[in-house]
């Protein structure tokens, strides 16, 4: 259970998240929407202390750490608890597929190189990148660069996985096997909080939706609550404009 | 022609430029030491400059401007002089105010060299590494900490060898000029190269045939140090392309670590864009 209380984040005069509460079960997946510039970003950056906000509480399996105030050994306990799936991959460029991997086993969890080795070569399979382990970051595709740093993220056995955007910078061409790959996950179990453009695939995949505007959650439901029924004019004008009604339905 | 007046007026004796490289030579190592050691310490010093300048630390940041500007605004000679003349002062007062025990005698010029001219080493090192150090993305930067690495370890794992690969131009080159420099250390009466071939030049008048072998054996040592740098940047080069794992002797282990539903992305992948499509 992962509870998230009254998180506040402006810059400067802009607040940008006013007192989010969220509370997400085991194994949820949430997918997280709403227009350009509302906050999700922040919301997962926030989480993840790489933003300080400043108010909000976050309880993982019973363990409170506040957002807000935190010395260095409170952050790196609560970073050991989340991992993060950036837009634009992020991976270490002078390490190759594997090392990416292993680099947090070895460095934050001092696991013993052999360990190390077999547990990344494990998530790089789970993500079907193992037969590119020996390759660095630039010989790999930008799908195949978001597949190692999910594996990266997942190698840490992380008790909530944030994932801003992972498809949006990639070719449409190699979405597909990104997507893939995060329903997969999704499917073994991990709760994850998924920022998403591809609204098909966040309907698909999410079990529970979050519409976020103005600093606030908006709509908060199942996806077929939030997709089908939004109660809030701004969930509806955004679907609207998203032309999301008319595309067919999303298969697999 | 200019040969033969210059042999028969005994003008310019090649034969001794020749000869005196051996005598020279000897000297060499304290040359390639002190530039070596004072490098090791303008390299450390250097870092740790450039990191309190990128991380903003408060007061650190003050002294560590204050630091640069004084080496910066002052000749490397009177830094010499001033370590050479320093330190022992130093070391004696501290010998009076807190009853250590230094020998100040023993206290080697060699030393005094090393510390003004690897202190001198690191203003100029501070700003290579702090660019150095900034030309590093941002976004590994933040999936460092977001996997749970401190700092420090994001740096030396992360940070470093990639800024590396950027500063090692900028500071291989000021390494070549600290082996140049190093001929300044006879302030600090310390006998290298330069000053055993004014001792060569003293014992027979042949300063000019002194500084060509000079010139020579320096010219020489450049050349090679830019050559092992070539080396070392062509070592940190990552491989063009790399080979798949060998697929055959992997492919029963996938199909075994695969869930039947994965394997539908085979299937998918093949055409993500009308599987995904908005
Ligand atoms: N470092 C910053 N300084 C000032 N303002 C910022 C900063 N980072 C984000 N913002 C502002 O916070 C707001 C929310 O940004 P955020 O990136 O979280 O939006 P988002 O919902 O992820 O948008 P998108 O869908 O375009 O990615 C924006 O108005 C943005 O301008
Ligand atoms: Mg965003």
């Amino acid at each position: 259970m992962i509870q998230i209380r009254n998180l506040k984040k402006r810059f400067r005069n802009n607040t940008v998240l006013d007192g989010i509460d969220l509370d997400i079960n085991e194994g949820d997946v949430v997918g997280i929407i709403g227009p350009s510039g509302t906050g999700k970003s922040t919301l997962l950056r926030c989480i993840d202390l790489l933003e300080t906000p400043e108010e909000g509480e976050i309880t993982i399996d019973g363990a409170v750490y506040s957002l807000a105030e935190h010395d260095r050994r409170q952050t790196l306990a609560l970073r050991r608890q989340t991992g993060m799936v950036f837009q634009r991959f992020n991976l270490f460029e002078r390490k190759t597929a594997l090392e990416n991997v292993m680099e947090g086993l070895v460095t934050v969890q001092k696991k013993p190189k052999e360990e190390a080795r077999m547990l990344a070569e494990g998530e790089l399979k789970r993500v079907g990148m193992y037969d590119w382990s020996e390759h660095y970051p630039k010989h790999l595709s930008g799908g195949q660069q978001q597949r190692v740093a999910i594996a990266r993220a997942l190698a840490m056995k992380p008790k909530l996985l944030l994932l801003d955007e992972p498809t949006s910078a990639l070719d449409p061409e190699l979405v597909g096997e990104v997507l893939e790959t995060i329903r997969d996950i999704a499917s073994q179990g991990f709760t994850m909080m998924l920022v998403s453009h591809e609204m098909n695939f966040v309907r698909k995949v999410a079990n529970r939706v979050i519409f976020l505007d103005g600093g606030k959650i908006v709509e908060d439901g199942t996806p077929r609550e939030v997709f089908d029924r939004p109660k809030s004019q701004r969930a509806k004008d955004f679907f609207a404009k998203m032309h999301l009604l008319k595309q067919p339905e999303y298969t697999i | 022609m200019m040969m033969q007046i210059l042999s028969e007026t005994n003008l310019f004796d090649f034969g001794l430029v020749g000869r005196q490289l051996p005598e020279l030579l000897k000297y060499l190592p304290i040359t390639l030491e002190l530039a070596l050691l004072s490098m090791l310490i303008g390299l450390a010093v250097g870092l740790l400059l450039a990191v309190i300048r990128m991380k903003r630390i408060p007061v650190l940041r003050q002294i560590a401007a204050f630091y640069i500007s004084i080496i910066r605004g002052t000749p490397a000679i009177v830094q010499l002089y001033i370590a050479y003349f320093g330190i022992p002062m130093l070391l004696k007062y501290m010998n009076l105010h807190f009853g250590t025990d230094f020998d100040i005698s023993a206290f080697p010029g060699f030393a005094c060299a090393v510390f003004a001219m690897g202190f001198n080493e690191s203003a100029y090192n501070a700003e290579t590494i702090r660019a150095a150090l900034s030309s590093v993305d941002r976004g590994q930067i933040e999936a460092a900490s977001a996997v749970g690495m401190t700092y420090p370890q994001a740096l030396r794992r992360i940070i470093l060898p990639e800024a590396m690969t950027v500063a090692l131009p900028g500071l291989g080159n000021s390494f070549i000029g600290l082996i140049k420099g190093t001929s300044l250390a006879f302030t600090c009466a310390v006998v290298e190269m330069t000053a055993q071939g004014k001792i060569l030049g003293g014992r027979n008048y042949r300063y000019f045939e002194v500084y060509v072998s000079l010139a020579i054996i320096y010219w020489a040592v450049t050349i090679i140090v830019e050559r092992i740098l070539k080396f070392i940047e062509k070592r940190l080069e990552l491989p063009e392309q790399i080979d798949k794992k060998a697929a055959a002797a992997e492919e029963p282990e996938k199909a075994r670590t695969f869930t039947k539903e994965a394997k539908v992305r085979y299937d998918t992948n093949k055409k993500p864009e009308k599987a995904f499509s908005q």
